[in-house]
């Protein structure tokens, strides 16, 4: 087409980002930026991972890992209005099987990791599909039991599974040199970075494909959904086995990140993580996720010690899942459209205020 | 009338084929086999004081109370403290058990009142929200129970009131702890009282109506919301009993509360959401069903993680065959 006229959309889809694009400019040049505030290289210093650079680089690795699973978790939740309470099945058993192919298998690094990679998701993709299959088609609270149990039978058995060392899990060390987070920690950062860019637009292009909005008119009214003519039980599937592919990748990246395989991955803190830091956030939103997650690990970062006032000692970082807990309470009371949600009321609404003052008495 | 013939003939069928399993497998030692029979009977009544709650609340106001297990816990650490505080230690021994109980009970009712006045009551309208609050509301209860308690999981001391956690009986040469023939009983007897109050009273008139439909009977000139607290109330009170009565035999952590919501909610599920019939048959047949899977696992595959899934792998194997449970309407 000519020039003329996709320079304007160019444009138009850059001014609708720019939010996003200035913070991934950030994302971008953040290492550099501490490296050069600190004078810690990013790159480690003396050829070990150590200093600042490194180690908020290692904070924010994990904040792109919890952002895809938080996102993925999102798009059955915030996006089809499907309650699981078993998320992080599918992010414990990405990790296991990737281990698993990695370490017991003799395919080498690089081809270990192509495969047990794609094994993984298609597991994981298959196993939400099978789950999906069978509950979905009752009432929404089956599917919250189900995936519950399931996860539950997960996690139990594995953390007694001979093979896998029962609850010590195991190492990793057979992962190909250029992923090795120890050594090249800053390459690990910007493919964790990219892997969210991907994610978060995926999900935008699919939430706004006519598919997506299949997925929204389910979250809104099932039965009006079904009622048009939609096979809701077929959206519902496809929204369930891409988000458990998607929360297998997340896995992946936190074992290959942590060097270790263990049944804690498949534990309820990485369903209760993504549950909360998507309703803090913003159910339902593209920003929210983000924001949930990247507010709620970094704080927990920045807290996680012990302050003391007066006499007391309060060690925050002891009662962190409390204080989470009773934050989470209050959002879903107070504000149910979270962060981003609220935000965007609050704007409204001034909008809204000022529009008839503006040709009045201003 | 079909339907329900066929459904006494399933439980039968299955529960005596589970003790016939049983009993196979214990190859004619009736010791081993009578061990298993009394601790199903023991798990099942546990089951039935945690999934009871669970069954009238959702069927009466559809929530499904994922905070029943922290109940339980609060139940069990409640009476754990006030038996082995140094401060309670100048009340008689004999007088010490029963009071937790009776205050853990209280506790329990207390936070259920809180729970469904304070918290759910303004989530009617949005129903998933509700799921996920009794969620992070079980979170919060089983941190703030680490906060206060700490980490490490406590075991009752020796002494007990009456004697009850020591004295033992024998059947078929073998001994048996008398205190879970005891939990037998008091579970036996809390399905009569509740069936009586569901099924005698007022009261219980209009949760039965309500369960079938709450809009119907607040048209009625019913406050159904305050029938909606009493019910909520009752539920967690009920489980906070349970864990108060099971605590001088499992003591006081926080894996209780995971270890009985699914087991309550398998049981909820078999029954059929809703039925409290159900939930008194089903809690005893999911017993059963642990404890000879235990027995079976432990002798035979040397395994014990089998116990453990079980009544997650019944839970599963329920939804797959029969979601709508033993007496469940055959809706939806």
């Amino acid at each position: 087409m000519q020039s003329t006229r996709s320079l304007p959309r160019w444009r138009r889809v850059f001014q609708s980002n720019r939010l996003y694009l200035a913070v991934l400019m950030f994302l971008v040049v953040f290492p550099h930026l501490v490296g050069w505030i600190t004078g810690d290289s990013p790159f480690g210093v003396g050829g070990r991972p150590r200093g600042q650079s490194v180690f908020w680089q290692s904070v924010f690795i994990e904040v792109f890992i919890l952002a895809i699973l938080t996102m993925s978790y999102n798009l059955i939740f915030g996006f089809t209005g499907v309650i699981s309470f078993g998320h992080a099945l599918f992010f414990g058993l990405g990790g296991y099987i990737l281990g698993l192919v990695l370490q017991m298998t003799d395919l080498g690094p690089e081809i270990g990791l192509v495969i047990g990679g794609v094994i993984g998701v298609a597991i994981c993709g298959l196993l939400g599909f099978l789950m999906g299959l069978v509950s979905l088609r009752l009432r929404g609270v089956y599917f919250a039991i189900f995936t519950l149990a399931i996860a539950e039978m997960f996690f139990i058995y594995i953390g007694r599974w001979p093979l896998t060392n029962a609850e010590d899990g195991f190492a990793l060390n057979n992962i190909p040199e250029l992923l090795n987070s120890t050594r090249n920690r800053l390459t690990y950062y910007y493919l964790a970075l990219v892997l969210v860019v991907l994610t978060f637009l995926f999900i935008r292009r699919l939430i706004n494909s006519p598919t997506g909005k299949v997925l929204l008119a389910i979250r809104e009214n099932e039965n009006r959904a079904q009622a048009i003519g939609y096979n809701t039980l077929t959206f519902k599937l496809v929204a369930i086995t891409l988000a458990g592919m998607m929360a297998a990748g997340a896995g992946m990246l936190h074992v290959i990140l942590n060097k270790k395989v263990g049944p804690e991955t498949l534990g309820l803190t990485y369903t209760v993580d993504p549950l909360l830091m998507t309703i803090i956030g913003g159910v339902g939103t593209h920003a929210g996720p983000l924001i949930g997650t990247a507010g709620l690990h970094l704080s927990e970062r920045v807290f996680n010690r012990e302050f003391i006032i007066g006499s007391t000692t309060i060690n925050i970082g002891q009662n962190w899942s409390l204080i989470l807990g009773i934050v989470f309470i209050v959002v879903v009371l107070v504000f149910p459209q979270g962060v981003v949600g609220t935000w965007a009321r609050w704007r409204q609404r001034r909008r809204a205020a000022r529009a008839p003052t503006e040709g009045g008495d201003v | 009338m079909q339907r329900t013939r066929g459904t006494y003939a399933l439980i039968l069928t299955l529960t005596v084929g589970l003790l016939a399993f049983s009993f196979i497998t214990s190859a004619g030692d009736l010791g081993s086999f009578g061990t298993t029979l009394l601790s199903g009977l023991f798990l099942g009544a546990l089951y039935f004081l945690v999934a009871s709650g669970l069954s009238i609340i959702f069927g009466l106001m559809d929530i499904l109370n994922f905070a029943q297990g922290a109940y339980f816990m609060v139940g069990a650490y409640v009476t754990y403290s006030l038996f082995h505080l140094e401060a309670f230690q100048g009340i008689d021994v004999n007088l010490r058990f029963p009071l937790g109980v009776v205050v853990g009970t209280i506790i329990g009712g207390v936070l259920g009142v809180v729970l469904e006045r304070g918290l759910l009551r303004p989530l009617y309208a949005r129903p998933i929200f509700q799921l996920v609050l009794t969620f992070g509301v079980a979170i919060v209860f089983g941190e703030g129970l680490k906060a206060i308690w700490g980490t490490e999981g406590y075991s009752w001391s020796t002494v007990t009131s009456f004697g009850i956690h020591q004295s033992q009986f024998e059947i078929f040469g073998r001994q048996f702890g008398a205190y879970r023939l005891f939990v037998v009983a008091v579970g036996v007897v809390l399905i009569v009282l509740i069936g009586l109050l569901l099924q005698r009273t007022r009261i219980g008139i209009i949760i039965r109506a309500g369960v079938e439909d709450s809009e119907m009977v607040e048209a009625l000139g019913i406050n159904v919301r305050a029938v909606f607290t009493m019910v909520f109330t009752l539920g967690c009170a009920v489980a906070a009993f349970g864990g108060a009565i099971a605590a001088p035999f499992l003591g006081a952590n926080l894996g209780m509360g995971n270890a009985f919501l699914l087991p309550g909610i398998a049981v909820v599920v078999l029954g059929g959401l809703g039925s409290y019939m159900g939930t008194a048959v089903g809690s005893f047949m999911v017993g059963l069903a642990v404890a000879v899977v235990a027995r079976f696992a432990s002798e035979f595959l040397n395994q014990t993680v089998w116990a453990s899934i079980t009544p997650m792998l019944l839970l599963i194997l329920i939804l797959l065959l029969r979601p709508s449970g033993l007496f469940g309407k055959e809706s939806r």
